[in-house]
């Protein structure tokens, strides 16, 4: 592919509304922690801090932060790990907030513990949520809720180059131009054109981060009764890598299958299998974050 | 005839909501209009109706109404904005895919065209992640909005792709309405089409059109305006218009007889409407041969 390029010059307040300046975390909720942890310690992120005060663990490597949470709120988590929300960071956490009110977004309140980080957030597809996070440059918001795990490498670095790519979102028929719309209003996404080739698979629509750092793909149900009685929702992440045969390889040592793919799309990006029910990954040659 | 195309709204029918449910299943309906209503006046409660509904198995045309919501500036836009997000969330529980918001009524609605798009772009947003189409509707006694030509300006300077046009017919024969301007109107952003007829010939006020709309509509066919009626569906069918019909009959006559025979002159309803108007029993040109040629 031709991995788009980052713009040259810093995004107009116009072009980013938000000051979007990339993916802090990604959150998976599950009531098997430790199952999804060794599948994620199989792709290279090491566990390295706990939460003060629920049964949440942060992962990390190089630049990516993947948050496992456990905890059981009204109701427990399922069983299957589910990707549970995405946190954004961005110029003024809540400016972002109260702009994406404002144009319609959900209000999804959290609940702190005292001296936690209210951290904002709206609601996203299904009970997904969408954080938003402002407090990364002089400290980082895992230094105020999470107690790091003793002994343990605090900034292990990248397997292969990986980093953030994206997200992938399993949509409704015919709901693409809905889902556009929803993105561009809220974060200022900008839509890729059609036959932009990203990754192993054809299809779905992309669109960029107004930084350039992340996409976002929307995937509808193909083939007559595929995706029948399944719910919109957020269905993996993908990793950027600048070499997918090289990272393939690192990742296969450590027992990561993927999926055979066409030689076509083989250069272009990979599919793991599926863990847990329901857990894959992609990866995407992609330069940068 | 193609009944499937045309469904009752609980409004026209007295009673519980599972009586009207089973009337109009009995009818031979497959749809129903449901209003806000008929979930929170159950006496087990919304949720309870609801099941009500699916355990029914009448599909949900569309959930009515959310009344009065664009124009309005500070507290009372809060205020509407809260009313609009419940009633989402009973309209997603229904699986209906459709919301009817009408054109505001309230002298403290702005009439800025800037203003009335900006909260109709909102309201389309709120209902998107659910799943719901927003279907706004001009009331022939609307403040600033009254007939679709209207309507369809708001929508289109609100360009939200999950926003349409909710077309009354009530509304078009009240004002007279010429059905040229629906030329302009793109026939996918129309969400939802309700009819119904009245039994007088002019209704010239606004206040005389609320009256008449909330106590003496009939179901087509029964009215005095069946031509201009039938002259709208046509243009709708014509422009290739394939989604919902819905019979919006408030008549205070129809809410003391007994419901089956109610749903009875719906049904008459849908089989004119069917059978006469739109021809659909008649094999189209192009439909099956004996054998086919070559």
């Amino acid at each position: 592919m031709n991995p788009p390029s980052p713009p040259r010059e810093t995004p107009t307040p116009a072009d980013n509304p938000l000051g979007l300046e990339g993916i802090e975390y990604v959150e998976y909720a599950t009531a098997r922690p430790q199952a999804l942890g060794q599948v994620l310690e199989r792709l290279g992120f090491s566990p390295v801090a706990r939460h003060r005060s629920r049964e949440v663990l942060l992962y990390r490597q190089g630049t990516m932060n993947v948050v496992v949470n456990a905890h059981a709120g009204a109701l427990p988590p399922a069983e299957a790990p589910t990707l549970a929300a995405l946190a954004l960071r961005v110029r003024d956490a809540a400016a972002a907030h109260a702009r994406c009110l404002a144009l319609g977004a959900w209000d999804a309140p959290v609940t702190v513990a005292p001296m936690e980080l209210h951290v904002p957030a709206i609601h996203g597809v299904g009970a997904s949520r969408i954080y938003f996070v402002d407090r990364w440059r002089d400290f980082s918001i895992y230094d105020v809720d999470f107690v790091a795990i003793p002994g343990v490498e605090r900034h292990p670095p990248a397997l292969a180059g990986l980093h953030w790519f994206g997200i992938v979102q399993y949509i409704g028929a015919g709901r693409s131009a809905e889902w556009i719309h929803f993105y561009r209003e809220l974060l200022g996404l900008r839509l890729l054109a059609p036959d932009t080739p990203l990754g192993a698979l054809p299809g779905g629509r992309v669109l960029q981060s107004p930084d350039a750092r992340w996409h976002l793909q929307l995937v509808e149900p193909t083939g007559a009764d595929a995706g029948e009685g399944e719910a919109e929702r957020l269905h993996r992440v993908a990793f950027g890598t600048p070499d997918v045969a090289a990272a393939v390889q690192t990742l296969a040592a450590r027992g990561v299958e993927f999926l055979d793919m066409p030689q076509a799309g083989a250069a272009r990006g990979a599919l793991t299998r599926t863990w847990l029910d329901g857990v894959m990954f992609e990866l995407v040659r992609a330069t940068g974050a | 005839m193609h009944a499937a195309d045309f469904g009752m709204d609980t409004i026209t029918l007295a009673g519980p909501l599972a009586a009207k449910l089973a009337a109009v299943r009995a009818a031979g309906f497959t749809q129903i209009m449901l209003s806000a209503r008929d979930l929170v006046g159950h006496p087990a409660g919304w949720r309870a109706a609801v099941a009500e509904v699916q355990a029914s198995g009448l599909r949900v045309t569309g959930f009515q109404v959310l009344r009065d919501f664009e124009g309005l500036a500070g507290h009372l836009h809060d205020y509407k904005v809260d009313i609009a997000k419940a009633m989402l969330e009973m309209c997603a529980a229904l699986r209906c895919r459709v919301l009817l918001a009408c054109s505001s009524t309230s002298q403290h609605a702005s009439g800025e065209p800037e203003a009335i798009a900006r909260d109709l772009r909102k309201l389309a947003l709120l209902a998107l992640p659910h799943g719901i189409r927003v279907a706004y509707e001009g009331l022939s006694w609307g403040r600033h909005v009254s007939e679709f030509p209207a309507a369809w300006a708001a929508v289109r300077r609100a360009d939200a792709p999950n926003l349409g046009l909710g077309i009354d017919s009530y509304h078009i024969l009240a004002t007279q309405t010429p059905l040229a301007p629906l030329a302009e109107v793109d026939v996918t952003r129309i969400h939802l089409v309700q009819l119904a007829d009245f039994l007088w010939h002019e209704v010239r006020t606004p206040e005389e059109r609320m009256t008449t709309a909330r106590t003496m509509r009939v179901f087509p066919g029964e009215g005095v305006h069946s031509q201009a009626l039938a002259q709208l569906v046509l243009a709708l069918d014509r422009m290739g218009y394939r989604g919902d019909y819905s019979f919006e009959v408030f008549n205070d006559d129809y809410l003391q007889l007994p419901l089956e025979t109610v749903a009875a002159r719906a049904r008459r309803a849908a089989v004119w409407l069917a059978e006469d108007v739109l021809g659909r029993a008649t094999p189209p040109a192009g439909g099956p041969r004996l054998r086919e040629l070559g």
